[in-house]
């Protein structure tokens, strides 16, 4: 019996395979599972490979998880172009279509001996019973079903309610299919039995979304009235919820005629006092530069989801990759801070995604969440959350004797200044990009810029003793480290359970806040640590050098990073822990050698 | 308008106390005291207004009056006013820049807000050069005019501001100079009145770049009243005629003002809005979008 | 200069008051936008003589205003400052950087010939005897404007014949 089972599904877009996760994902959490499910795409828009990894626990689930378990192969061109997003190991049971004519002894699959292979006609099954081979994801369904004991019963519930409108005749059409999978798979029973335990939690409530739906039902609960914005994957799916949702909470949104159009609307609702956003992806953050520089220096409150996707410019659109730290950190012209929030689930979306909202309300200024494609796209199964648990910051307005004579960036001691909008009598000023003196009129004068400079600057400096906003796991004095943010975050937790379970000293940093650089938060984690890896998923290990340039980092301390669509798994992790452990070793034992 | 002739607002009222940065003689003086008394006629309190501009030397004419201004970054004026139009319907939106910050590097914004006709009037001052810059081509220059970026001759054709508004679909186009204040004064002041987009192109002069027949005296000598020529300003075939001479001749007044105003922007989003609002959930309960049972 | 909606015919005596009062409100607040522009500019003595002219204007509008008060109380005025511009008042691109005196006299001079003009075109179309007594008073009264003016630019030194233009700095790019 499993607790845990990793599926890596891979066909052409025609074959359905991606919406075979969805439903396989769906009747898990109704039966009381734990779930993420991750989809990766070629390039065609239609037709072209698709994949789904589903990965089903009895326990709340960190990552779409390392090595498949199972893996299907509906076509084996499509399953390797997948190469190291869907890799398959010596306990991998293989399940692939039988039309190939490939036999089981030559399946192209390089340097691994798989647990399990099984040749099944698939398609040969679909066309029989449903009459058509587009079918085949409902057999596999019931594959699974039959194998590994999910979905049973919840799969055809879940296909039934989702094809009631389109008629009996299809529902039974594909109960026929998933029959056919199933009785198939119970009279070819596995070597080795992979049923999962039953979840002890059956019947509990579950949500299902992915972080893209999460960011921007967070965003409508922290009380955002606006989104502007453009389409571009893998973010589009936020201003989508926005369209579908905001109106009824008084709300709108604007689908721009271009990125900066898209922000420069949502900074205008902000200057008119509503909390906006807008959501976009690499190009679409180099696009936006200019105007998070003007919500910098004019104060106003915006958050900007960057849904990291591989880069440069178009780069890898539907991959996921975290190279857009130094833009988030450092786009925009000028001598400015910005705060930049990575979410590490496509839970915490809901709190990262509001606590973006409400430093930006807070601080009177611009705010990056670096989401990625992994979480923005991924679907993760979720116990309810208790939202009254959340607190709501909102922008300090003038008092009425504020109002009185009033100075829109007023010197105050903690450098915030109570900012008024159109419409509020006593409260006119000028917004300007432009230098301005605390009455908002322009100038150029250097004092000023000086004085002004410092006030954008030093209103941040509380932010970076916001321990809330870091995670530390694991023992706190171990000399051995980690830091990892973003999607990789997750694979690292589990990685820390693995090198735990190994007896391994050692700890994680998660940041959820990248910038300011909260340099008493690291040098207080880095003051017992001699050996450590900045973990992150960018070719020049950007992480690595964001910290470097903010803190003295122990000499230990190295980057381990790749760049997009070369995912971390757990087990490279430990590897490279065990690699700096045995060095660790090494200089020790050094140490103690008599010198010559 | 009371019987002393005084309204509750006077142009004064409008006046911020900044002093402008434009050179004296600049057409831009002349625009401002327009907008002065075109709000002063409408009457809104100065906090109902937002007055938004991008770059350049008539861009900062947002902080000369005493609304609520918003100088913004280079050819962004319009999607800016778009979000506060968006975000408070209630507030008379403006948004005012030249012809470079319209027409060259923000020259993509406005075909699309006129395609949402939202109630916003943009106020162009139009001078046919980049003053902030000192003097280089810009997109309303006429083909062979020498400046310090085309020192034998600019290769391109102008931009015709007024019919690429007409072309759009924009409901309200009109043109005004300050060869007539009081004309330039009640164009804005209709164009603000109007239920939807509104453009008014200023021909502005520039004083320190500007060739001497775009002066006042060289306007003067080209100017021609729309409604004195007899022009039916529901007739939008016949306006588009008459915007082909921009550069040539200067008509001032209303080219086109749409006889049936279609629903704003911001109506539809209302009605949209109350359509929806009926069965929205608490927004504390949003994650219930989630549920799968 | 433009006038609109004035029936010159049918011209009554308060309006043809209301009107010169106007037209003298116009070039004072139009001298002060230009004195303020020469302050702003640091061309202090542009400035001093714009306020001159502004102190002049407002001294003939004062004046007009008693016979108005005198004659008509505070009845209703019916002409409106949307019905006139740059009558009396320069032409807004007359103000240049760096003007000198003499030039800000001579765009002075400009626009007191300007307001003569208007006087002198009107009269042909006035019917009612004591408002075409008032414009050729009006009329006599910008040549004395002009005399005024004649006498500040007799007091110069004379003209040197250079360019202001030939020393002073280019503009600043922004």
């Amino acid at each position: 019996m499993r607790k845990d089972l990793v599926f890596g599904m891979a066909g052409s877009g025609g074959d359905g395979i991606v919406s075979a996760g969805d439903s396989l994902l769906q009747a898990a959490a109704a039966e009381g599972y734990h779930g993420v499910m991750t989809k990766s795409f070629g390039s065609q828009i239609r037709g072209g490979e698709s994949s789904c990894r589903v990965r089903i626990s009895t326990t709340p689930v960190l990552n779409p998880g390392g090595n498949l378990d199972v893996a299907v192969a509906l076509n084996w061109d499509d399953f390797l172009k997948f190469g190291a997003e869907l890799p398959v190991s010596g306990t991998t049971v293989v399940i692939y279509e039988a039309a190939t004519n490939i036999p089981e002894d030559q399946i192209p699959l390089v340097g691994v001996t798989p647990l399990q292979v099984i040749a099944v006609p698939i398609a040969g099954m679909a066309k029989e019973t449903a009459g058509t081979e587009r079918a085949k994801n409902t057999v596999v369904l019931g594959l699974i079903a039959g194998w590994f004991g999910i979905g049973a019963v919840a799969v055809m519930k879940g296909i039934r309610k989702k094809l009631a409108k389109k008629g009996e005749e299809l529902v039974e059409a594909n109960q026929r299919a998933f029959d056919a999978g199933r009785a198939f798979a119970l009279a070819h029973p596995l070597k080795a039995s992979m049923n999962i335990v039953a979840s002890e939690t059956k019947g509990n409530v579950k949500l299902i979304t992915d972080g893209n739906d999460m960011s921007a039902a967070a965003a409508i609960f922290a009380g955002c009235q606006f989104f502007g914005g453009y389409p571009i994957t893998p973010s589009t799916e936020v201003m989508q919820f926005f369209t579908d949702h905001v109106w009824r909470y008084g709300g709108s949104v604007l689908q721009a005629e271009d990125e900066i159009a898209g922000i420069g609307a949502a900074v205008g609702a902000s200057f008119a006092g509503k909390k906006s956003m807008t959501a976009t992806s690499g190009p679409g953050l180099s696009l936006k530069s200019e105007m998070m520089g003007l919500a910098s220096i004019a104060e106003l409150p915006l958050v900007i989801i960057d849904v990291q996707r591989g880069g440069p410019s178009t780069g890898l659109p539907t991959k996921t990759e975290q190279s857009d730290l130094f833009a988030a950190a450092f786009s925009a012209h000028g001598d400015v801070i910005r705060p930049v929030l990575a979410p590490t689930s496509v839970a915490d979306t809901f709190r990262t995604t509001i606590e973006a909202f409400n430093i930006a309300e807070y601080y009177q200024t611009p705010v990056i969440v670096l989401s990625d494609q992994e979480i923005a796209a991924r679907k993760e199964t979720l116990d309810p959350i208790d939202t009254s648990q959340f607190k709501i910051i909102d922008r300090l307005r003038p008092t009425g004797a504020e109002l009185q004579g009033y100075t829109r960036f007023k010197q105050t001691e903690n450098h915030i200044s109570p900012i008024s909008h159109p419409g509020m009598l006593g409260g006119t000023y000028l917004a300007s990009g432009i230098e301005h003196s605390e009455s908002g009129a322009p100038t150029n004068s250097g004092s000023v810029h000086q004085r002004m400079s410092d006030k954008r600057t030093k209103k941040f400096d509380p932010l970076k003793n916001r321990k809330d906003l870091f995670e530390i796991t694991g023992n706190p004095d171990a000399p051995l480290a980690m830091v990892a943010w973003g999607s990789v975050a997750g694979i690292c937790r589990e990685a820390l359970a693995m090198a735990q379970a190994e007896g391994m000293n050692v700890k994680l940093l998660v940041p959820y806040l990248l910038y300011p650089v909260a340099e008493g938060v690291y040098n207080d984690f880095f003051a017992s640590v001699q050996k450590g890896l900045i973990i992150d998923q960018t070719h020049l290990a950007q992480t690595f050098k964001l910290l470097r340039m903010h803190i003295d980092l122990p000499k230990g301390v190295q980057p381990l990073s790749r760049s997009g669509a070369n995912p971390f798994l757990p087990g490279d992790i430990v590897a490279a822990l065990h690699h700096l452990l045995s060095e660790l070793q090494r200089s020790h034992e050094g140490e103690l050698q008599p010198q010559e | 308008m009371s019987a002393t002739g005084t309204c509750e607002y006077q142009p004064k009222d409008y006046k911020s106390d900044l002093k402008p940065i434009w050179c004296p003689g600049c057409g831009d003086f002349s625009v401002v005291q327009g907008i002065y008394r075109a709000l002063a006629a409408i009457g809104r309190p100065p906090h109902e207004i937002a007055f938004v501009s991008g770059i350049g030397c008539s861009s900062r004419i947002p902080g000369y009056t005493t609304a609520y201004g918003f100088n913004s970054v280079h050819g962004r004026a319009l999607p800016i006013a778009q979000g506060i139009k968006m975000a408070n319907p209630d507030l008379t939106v403006l948004a005012a820049g030249g012809d470079g910050d319209g027409f060259s590097i923000g020259g993509g914004h406005i075909a699309h807000l006129i395609r949402r006709n939202m109630d916003i009037t943009y106020i162009v001052m139009d001078n046919q050069i980049y003053g902030l810059t000192k003097g280089q081509l810009s997109p309303t220059s006429q083909k062979g005019r020498v400046t310090c970026t085309s020192r034998y001759g600019s290769m391109e054709e102008p931009v015709n501001p007024l019919l690429y508004v007409l072309a759009y679909g924009a409901g309200f186009v009109a043109q005004a100079s300050p060869t007539d204040l009081a004309g330039m004064a009640a164009t804005i002041e209709e164009a603000i009145r109007y239920p939807g987009f509104a453009f008014v192109n200023v021909q502005s002069p520039c004083v320190t770049y500007g060739e001497e027949a775009q002066q006042i005296k060289g306007l003067k000598s080209i100017s021609e009243s729309l409604a004195s020529m007899g022009h039916n300003p529901a007739d939008r075939l016949a306006a588009m005629d008459l915007a082909q001479q921009y550069g040539q001749k200067m008509h001032l007044g209303v080219f086109y003002r749409n006889p049936e105003p279609p629903p704003t922007y911001g109506d539809l989003v209302k009605e949209r809005q109350a359509l929806l609002s009926k069965d929205a959930q608490p927004k504390e309960r949003i994650l219930d979008l989630f549920i799968k049972k | 200069m433009a006038i609109q909606g004035i029936d010159f015919a049918n011209l009554s005596l308060k309006d043809a008051l209301d009107l010169a009062i106007l037209v003298e409100d116009e070039a004072q607040e139009r001298y002060e936008e230009f004195a303020a522009q020469m302050d702003q500019h640091r061309t202090p003595e542009a400035a001093k003589f714009f306020r001159y002219m502004v102190e002049n204007e407002a001294k003939h509008g004062r004046e007009l205003l008693a016979r108005r008060i005198k004659l008509f109380g505070d009845a209703p005025r019916s002409v409106t400052r949307a019905m006139i511009f740059d009558i009396e008042a320069p032409d807004y691109d007359a103000a240049r950087a760096f003007m000198t005196p003499r030039n800000a006299m001579k765009a002075a001079l400009a626009s007191e010939v300007k307001a003569h003009d208007f006087f002198v075109s009107a009269l042909p179309a006035l019917k009612d005897a004591d408002v075409r007594a008032l414009f050729e008073e009006l009329r006599d009264e910008e040549v004395e404007h002009q005399d005024l003016v004649k006498k500040e630019l007799a007091k110069l030194p004379p003209d040197s014949g250079l360019s202001d233009e030939d020393f002073v700095d280019e503009p600043a790019a922004q």
